[in-house]
């Protein structure tokens, strides 16, 4: 019994990395659009996190009762955002910038780069992103291989 | 048709205020060196502002000319570039592949302008001077060399936010840094490719010159003043 116990214990800590377990798969069966949240995707160069206040236009009311919306209350009521932990990303070391706009007009999809977040309980980096793989989609869509394009 | 993109500089219209040094270093994350290294010439400034004197004080007369990367269109630091790390793009910009470069130095070397810079040691600020640092610039690792890159940041954002309009880019909607803060508005920035844009028209009229003009480097930055 204990053993179970301290199994849990541990499979709980590796999950609770970020501060709240956010669900996307319950999220996205509302029909939010992946846009909802993350609202500069098709005009600005990073895609955008939600601010609590666009969590608190439904946890005002909705689903209150369950522990990881009373901790979003709790963050709106102490007038603090939620300090989520980057799941995809280039270090700054990696002197390349990405923009998503140019994507979203091409009419790439989320999942592309980003396997299937609509169905996942937490985020994670399902897909792998390099210079090889950016490359290997720009020559196959004529995209641009001008390297300023991507490193500045 | 492709951009080429260029600059004109009004040399009887600088006051030598440094305005767009200081525009430069904002934007393009360059690093406050100290006197010590700056002594040794290790200072970096992708644009620097050269003072001739004329005549005898005084019968003085000080004539300033902002230096900045010419990025010719026969760049002598481009072949001599062991892993390519300098290249021509297709809208003329000399490039610097920072993550490809390995630090020869022979780049900077053979720029007869002197406006290729190599970054000594891992750039330092001082805080809280970081706190200001340019999302949309990287911020150069020590061990690589670095130049003016007109501002390549702001050209691929205007790039982009003109396909987003459905539209082509209109002149003077690309401002590099040093263009958009000189007060006398002595610096202009456009498509040379462009017959009617103003930069094409001031490098054709018959004030330009470019510098060292006799080494055939093919600058694409004219300096204008009135003739001699
Ligand atoms: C209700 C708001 C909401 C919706 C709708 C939403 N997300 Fe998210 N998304 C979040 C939050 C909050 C996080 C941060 C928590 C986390 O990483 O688990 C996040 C994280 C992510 C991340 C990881 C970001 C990183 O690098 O840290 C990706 C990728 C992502 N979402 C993609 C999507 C896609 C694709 C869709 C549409 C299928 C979508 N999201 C819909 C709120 C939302
Ligand atoms: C469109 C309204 C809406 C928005 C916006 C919204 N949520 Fe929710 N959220 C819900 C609903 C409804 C549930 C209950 C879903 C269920 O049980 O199937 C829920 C459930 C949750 C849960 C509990 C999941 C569980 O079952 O334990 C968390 C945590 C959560 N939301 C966090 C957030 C965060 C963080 C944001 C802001 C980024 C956010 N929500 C934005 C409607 C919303
Ligand atoms: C061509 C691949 C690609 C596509 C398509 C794409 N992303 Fe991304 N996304 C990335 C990369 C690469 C990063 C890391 C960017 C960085 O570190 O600068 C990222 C980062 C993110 C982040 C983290 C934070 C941020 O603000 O950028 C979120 C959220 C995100 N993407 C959501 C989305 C959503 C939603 C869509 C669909 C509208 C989408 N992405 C489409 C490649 C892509
Ligand atoms: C699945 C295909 C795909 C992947 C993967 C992809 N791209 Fe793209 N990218 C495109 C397409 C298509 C365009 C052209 C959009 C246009 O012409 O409007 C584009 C355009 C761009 C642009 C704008 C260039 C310009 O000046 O027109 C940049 C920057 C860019 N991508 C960077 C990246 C980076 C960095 C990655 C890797 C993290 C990446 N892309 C991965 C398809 C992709
Ligand atoms: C479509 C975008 C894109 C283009 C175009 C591009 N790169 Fe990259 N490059 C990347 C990405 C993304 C990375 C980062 C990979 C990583 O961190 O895993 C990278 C990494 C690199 C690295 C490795 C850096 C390291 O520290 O390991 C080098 C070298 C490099 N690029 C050189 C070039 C050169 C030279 C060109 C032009 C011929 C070029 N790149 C064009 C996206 C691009």
């Amino acid at each position: 019994m204990r053993y179970i116990w301290l199994i849990g214990l541990c499979a709980t800590a590796a999950l609770a990395e970020q501060p709240i377990l956010f669900p996307h798969n319950k999220h996205m069966a509302l029909g939010l659009e992946c846009l909802d949240c993350h609202s500069t995707a098709d005009t600005r160069a990073a895609a955008g996190m939600p601010s609590v206040r666009k969590c608190m236009l439904c946890h005002e009311k909705l689903a209150t009762d369950r522990p990881g919306v009373k901790q979003v209350r709790d963050y709106a009521a102490r007038k603090l955002e939620i300090p989520w932990i980057r799941v995809y990303g280039f270090s700054p070391s990696a002197l390349v910038k990405f923009r998503h706009a140019p994507h979203y007009r091409a009419n790439i999809d989320c999942t592309t780069c980003h396997g299937e977040v609509a169905k996942a309980t937490v985020a994670e980096a399902t897909v792998t992103h390099n210079m090889g793989t950016c490359l290997s989609c720009h020559r196959q869509k004529k995209a641009t291989e001008d390297c300023v394009a991507c490193h500045y | 048709m492709a951009h080429r993109w260029g600059m004109a500089i009004d040399l009887d219209r600088c006051m030598g205020c440094e305005a767009c040094v200081a525009a430069c270093h904002a934007e393009n994350n360059l690093p406050v060196s100290d006197p010590a290294q700056a002594a040794k010439g290790r200072a970096v400034h992708w644009i620097r502002v050269d003072r001739y004197y004329e005549g005898e004080f005084p019968e003085i007369r000080v004539k300033y000319m902002p230096v900045l990367c010419q990025q010719c269109d026969e760049a002598p630091c481009e072949p001599v570039c062991p892993v390519y790390a300098t290249y021509h793009n297709p809208e003329g910009l000399n490039v610097q592949v920072y993550n490809r470069c390995v630090g020869t130095r022979y780049c900077g070397n053979n720029c007869p302008y002197s406006v290729r810079f190599f970054n000594w040691f891992e750039p330092k600020w001082t805080a809280p001077l970081e706190l200001q640092h340019n999302p949309d610039v990287a911020i150069r690792p020590g061990g690589v060399m670095e130049k003016c890159t007109f501002c390549v940041q702001r050209i691929e954002r205007v790039k982009l936010d003109a396909k987003a309009e459905n539209r082509p880019v209109a002149d003077g909607e690309v401002q590099p840094a040093c263009v958009q803060s000189c007060p006398a508005e002595a610096m202009v920035f456009g498509d040379l490719n462009d017959p009617e844009s103003k930069v094409s028209r001031l490098a054709s009229s018959g004030r330009a010159t470019r510098l060292l003009e006799e080494l055939g480097a093919k600058p694409k930055v004219f300096y204008l003043q009135r003739g001699k």
